[in-house]
């Protein structure tokens, strides 16, 4: 186990340093001048300008100072933004997205298990029934229409009560993260809904489950100890890829509900082509993936008997 | 003294989506204390499903057990697998699997598994189940039982799971033993192992064991009775010595006909059984064998033979033991 | 029983019947297909989409870039009648004679006596008039299309009025034919507004002068239309946009971008990730080790950041339509998940029995992986390939929708959908349409995917 955490943790490591430069190198292979604003700049300052971001030395110089940087954790400094260091940008914003990303996937995970339990229990019944239909909607309904939908939601809950249960937009108190963590993690839960539903349905089927029952144990205790305990495993798999999704669908949600995160920095970013902070941001999002699939590898590891003794 | 197990007239039917199956088709039997009794019959002929309608594993939906009756100690346990408010199933009956691999739970310890079925029948404290898992390991011949009892499946080798089966199955002493195909998924060295096993703690125990198969060499290694299942019926039934040297049924011919023996004559051929078992969405009207059978006859094609007694415990359902019946039997015993 | 026969008799006996008719994979695919009714609906659905989009612009001829000022962002169905008037004469409105050196400030100011709607309320303007409000200094018009009581929610302010003599407003601000409550307010001369209000119910009416029929072409000509003849006005079935664009032909446009990048991105990453899997598949080894571990890499890489590579290098602007390098970046970096699935296949396959006797019969390499790999792969690639489409149409609609993909004035589902979302909360069906057609275009190709997996492969079979 522990010489294959060093060996993933390892992989990891290459990987960020394989999108890195990607990241440094498809940034310089773009022709054109990342400083060249729409209005003319005198020469004199774009000198200065290109002195202050390093881009005067040569391409070779400035990957080993990009890649010394990065080491140390140092992103640089925002073209727009000029007083802004990118690692202050991350750090101030990422804190919200994580809170809204790990609200979102808990929501996601606890709902799939326990619905796509219930449809298993009930199948072919109106609850599985129902479920099941909610399902493909969720899977077949853009995350902002979520996001839009959600926000609607609000909306009328305020109107109807009279007063704001939930605030439209905005973060800072219990209320400001509820909707749009549901929102964000409803696609999510459809879709694991789904896994957790076949793989309850696949595990009925199998042999162990029949030995169970043919041991006379009680109906919630073969459910409990042997069906649900195994049907969990492939939802615990796809974890790691559905924080990736997660992550992707919070740029949105965070630009619905005006969410001050990490994600909607990114997208501002993006659109105003600012590129040490899309590097910055891409880099630190890749390694956080990286590393978030390799964490859900490792759980899963403590949970499946099989994994952990290899 | 009346029997341990007492079936009678069982019938099962399976919905699919090409119709109503009838996989079991009023199937008796009895089973005394202490004695072995083969289920034998090809693929589909319904062996399984008999016994897993006794224990209550066939799923319903689809599966529907029509009719019959199982009395364990004379009490019926078709509709409600319990007796005194408990449930028979690995209390008053054990059973084993064809497939050790898959039968057992993969994320959860071999000593957990055996001490979960005392632990809820008996009320065992999980240390004192785990401590009775232990012995019951070692029970069956598995070295080192203590450090296995902490393992996971995947760790044992096929015949290891066997055993292991073999001990939870056996945790709370049952009288009776369902074995459905044990050793048809394992080596040929480990099978003889797991039979020798399953005969000498039938001997320390007492228990009564029913043993499905189609190997003939099984049966006739450990059975005391035979059951002979055709296209969801029995068709012969009767002791070891009767089905194997007095077979009065030209399928339980043809089933011997098809299997190897170590017997001297090398040089006999084995002969398959032309031709596939009857559509069982629509069972034929007369005798399920009559499109295979050497011997068919005009009766066979349209009349349901009844059984016919040939001996003590010895009967067959063939038209060839009608009194009037006059035709070349060929090997076929006649009374 | 004296009926009874005991003739022997000869059963004919076949050693194997084969009762039912040979069947190729495909044809049998079909079948089970066929057999299954939410994958052909869905196959329907698919088909009629494409024509939709294909055939849909041919019967349904509107320009979707020409706006129809007369009805912006009319829901699904709307009355679409107008009211026939002459030509718009402008209005001096409404003033009151004051004291000289203005009116006496006030302690308090009260709300307006009344407020009154002079002559027809109409979409080209409404004309309201108030009484004077004693000590006051200008005045402040709210419109709100929900009533104000009881929360005094007034709305917008649409205008200040200025001179406390002008007791009128002239509303010609993009009015719809709804309901509006308009609300006065009376201010000081610091601009401080008073508490107290009085509002007005207001249904406007549609209207149209002869002139502007005739240009637009509603009506033959000028002469055969009287004032207070109402007129029918161009059909919307969906209803239009903010800007007046009709979201039946925008949809049919905007399937053209969304379904072509929903189909064709796919297909060709699928196609590159059969090439690639299959090399490092047929060839295997330390070949195969290190272009695994390569496509290890290009799914770690951050998608978004190379979209904005390649739409530098496209010379595509902030805000405008990158179509292409949307596409090039989705084959780009999608490529591995289907390279993967067809390596695995072809490895597996290499161990069956039969290429051993394929090989042995002589089969070439090449007849190897034509005749035998790629046609047993087939069916997963199609699965794949089924699946990819709904992820394709989800990536353009997210991208669109944070401005990186389809951008406006060009329409896709996904730019539809971000244009939508800024009217959602008072026309709610600008989101609704482009919406639902992304959601039943990836529903319809799940549930095909879903299908054709179930027909394909039985091992494949999932448990639904």
């Amino acid at each position: 186990m522990l010489a294959y955490t060093i060996k993933r943790l390892l992989q990891g490591v290459i990987t960020v340093w394989f999108i890195a430069t990607a990241t440094f190198f498809g940034m310089h292979a773009v022709p054109g001048d990342p400083l060249a604003a729409d209005k003319e700049v005198p020469p004199e300052i774009w000198a200065n300008l290109q002195a202050r971001y390093g881009l005067d030395k040569p391409v070779p110089e400035q990957y080993v100072i990009y890649l010394g940087n990065m080491l140390k954790g140092d992103f640089g400094i925002s073209y727009t933004q000029q007083n802004r260091e990118v690692n202050d940008i991350i750090a101030e914003h990422f804190k919200v997205s994580a809170t809204l990303g790990i609200l979102a996937i808990v929501f996601a995970a606890f709902g799939g298990i326990l619905w796509g339990a219930l449809t298993a229990l009930y199948r072919n019944r109106a609850p599985d029934i129902v479920i099941v239909f909610l399902v493909i909607l969720g899977i077949s309904v853009p995350s902002f229409v979520f996001a839009a939908l959600g926000q609607l939601g609000v909306v009328n809950i305020n109107n109807a009560l009279g007063f704001t249960l939930f605030p439209v937009a905005g973060w800072g108190t219990v209320q400001h993260m509820i909707v749009p963590s549901m929102v964000l993690g409803l696609g999510t839960m459809a879709f694991l809904t789904r896994l957790m539903r076949s793989s309850m349905l696949e595990i009925a089927n199998s042999d162990f489950i029949r030995t169970a029952r043919s041991k006379g144990l009680p109906a919630t205790r073969v459910f409990r100890k042997h069906q649900l305990r195994n049907a969990i495993l492939p939802v615990v798999t796809v974890l790691g890829p559905s924080i990736a999704a997660i992550t992707t669908g919070g740029f949105v949600v965070e630009m619905v509900f005006a969410i001050p995160g990490l994600g909607r920095y990114f997208v501002q970013a993006v659109q105003q082509l600012d590129y040490t902070v899309i590097m910055g941001t891409t880099v630190f999002y890749g390694a956080f993936l990286v590393f978030m699939v390799i964490l859900v590898d490792l759980v899963y590891g403590l949970i499946d008997p099989r994994v952990r003794l290899e | 003294m009346s029997a341990l197990l007492e079936v009678a007239d069982l019938r099962v039917e399976f919905d699919t989506y090409g119709g109503t199956v009838q996989a079991v088709r009023g199937v008796s039997f009895e089973l005394d204390r202490g004695q072995t009794l083969a289920i034998v019959g090809e693929s589909g002929c319904g062996k399984s499903v008999t016994v897993q309608s006794i224990m209550g594993l066939i799923p319903m939906p689809p599966g529907r057990i029509t009719s019959g009756t199982a009395k364990l100690d004379g009490k019926d346990v078709i509709a409600d697998k319990r007796i005194d408010g408990k449930d028979i199933r690995g209390r008053l009956v054990g059973m084993i699997f064809q497939d050790p691999m898959s039968s057992l739970n993969p994320t959860m310890t071999i000593g957990e598994q055996i001490a979960e079925t005392l632990q809820v029948h008996r009320g065992y404290s999980h240390r004192r189940a785990i401590a009775r898992a232990i012995e019951l390991i070692d029970m069956t011949r598995i070295p080192e039982a203590a450090k296995r009892a902490s393992q996971y499946p995947f760790e044992f080798s096929g015949g290891m799971l066997q055993r292991s089966m073999i001990a939870m199955s056996l945790a709370c002493e049952p009288s009776i033993l369902i074995a459905d195909e044990p050793t048809t998924a394992l080596d040929v060295t480990i099978q003889a192992q797991i039979l020798d096993l399953m005969r000498d703690l039938q001997r320390d125990n007492g228990m009564a064991i029913i043993l499905i198969t189609h190997d003939l060499g099984v049966v006739a290694r450990m059975a005391d009775e035979v059951l002979v299942m055709y296209a969801g019926e029995v068709v012969e039934r009767g002791s070891v010595d009767d089905v194997f040297y007095r077979s009065a049924h030209p399928y339980t011919l043809g089933l011997r006909a098809a299997m190897p023996s170590n017997r001297d004559d090398a040089a006999q051929e084995l002969t398959p059984i032309d031709g596939s078992p009857p559509d069982l969405f629509a069972p034929p009207a007369g005798c399920g064998y009559f499109a295979r059978c050497p011997h068919a006859m005009r009766a066979c094609e349209t009349e349901h033979p009844r059984a016919f007694e040939l001996g003590e415990q010895h009967r067959a359902r063939c038209w060839l033991h009608h009194e009037d019946c006059n035709v070349d039997a060929g090997e076929v015993f006649r009374k | 029983m004296a009926e009874l026969s005991f003739e022997p008799v000869r059963v004919e006996r076949e050693v194997e019947t084969i009762s039912r008719p040979s069947l190729s994979y495909w044809q049998d695919a079909w079948l089970r297909l066929k057999a299954n009714r939410r994958a052909l609906i869905s196959l329907y659905i698919v088909i009629a989409l494409l024509l939709f989009t294909v055939f849909g612009p041919f019967v349904w001829t509107v320009d979707p870039a020409a706006q129809d000022l007369d009805q912006i962002s009319a829901p699904p169905g709307a009355d679409r009648t107008a009211t026939v008037v002459d030509d718009y004469v402008p209005w001096r409105g409404v003033t009151v004679e004051l004291p000289a050196g203005g009116s006496p400030p006030a302690a308090e100011l009260l709300a307006p006596g009344a407020v009154s709607v002079q002559g027809p309320a109409e979409t080209r303007a409404v004309r309201l008039a108030w009484d004077p409000v004693n000590g006051a200094a200008a005045y402040r018009v709210y419109r709100n299309i929900l009533d104000p009581e009881p929360d005094g929610a007034l709305g917008l302010p649409i205008a200040d009025v200025l001179d406390p003599a002008q007791v009128s407003f002239e509303d010609r601000l993009d009015l719809k034919p709804l309901t509006y409550f308009y609300s006065v307010v009376a201010m000081d001369a610091l601009g401080n507004e008073s508490s107290a209000y009085r509002t007005a119910q207001v249904d406007v009416t549609r209207v149209i002068t002869a002139a502007e029929a005739v240009a637009k072409g509603l009506a033959e000509g000028g002469d055969a239309l009287q004032p207070g003849d109402t007129l029918k006005l161009a059909a919307h079935p969906l209803g239009t946009d903010y800007l007046g664009r009709d979201l039946l032909a925008r949809l049919m446009y905007g399937a053209r971008v969304s379904l072509f990048i929903g189909i064709v991105a796919p297909f060709a990453f699928v196609i590159l990730g059969i090439v690639y899997g299959s090399a490092a598949g047929f060839v295997g080894g330390r070949f195969d080790q290190l272009l695994m571990r390569f496509a290890d890499f290009v799914v770690a890489l951050p998608f978004l950041l190379f979209m904005i590579l390649l739409r530098i290098l496209f010379g595509v602007g902030a805000g405008e339509s990158g179509i292409y390098p949307m596409m090039v970046a989705m084959v780009l970096l999608s490529w591995p998940g289907a390279a993967r699935l067809v390596r695995g296949q072809i490895l597996q396959i290499r161990e069956e029995g039969y290429i051993g006797a394929s090989r042995l019969l002589g089969a070439k390499t090449n007849y190897l992986v034509l005749r035998h790999m790629i046609p047993n792969t087939m069916g997963v690639i199609l699965v794949t390939l089924t699946f990819a489409v709904p992820s394709a149409i989800f990536t353009e609609a997210f991208l669109s929708f944070i401005g990186m993909g389809v951008a406006p004035p060009t329409p896709s589902w996904g730019s539809m959908c971000n244009e939508g979302l800024k009217t959602m909360l008072t026309t709610p069906h600008e989101l609704i349409a482009p919406a639902a057609f992304i959601s039943i275009t990836v529903l319809a190709f799940n549930l095909l995917g879903d299908g054709l997996r179930d027909a394909l492969d039985a091992r494949m079979r999932s448990a639904e």
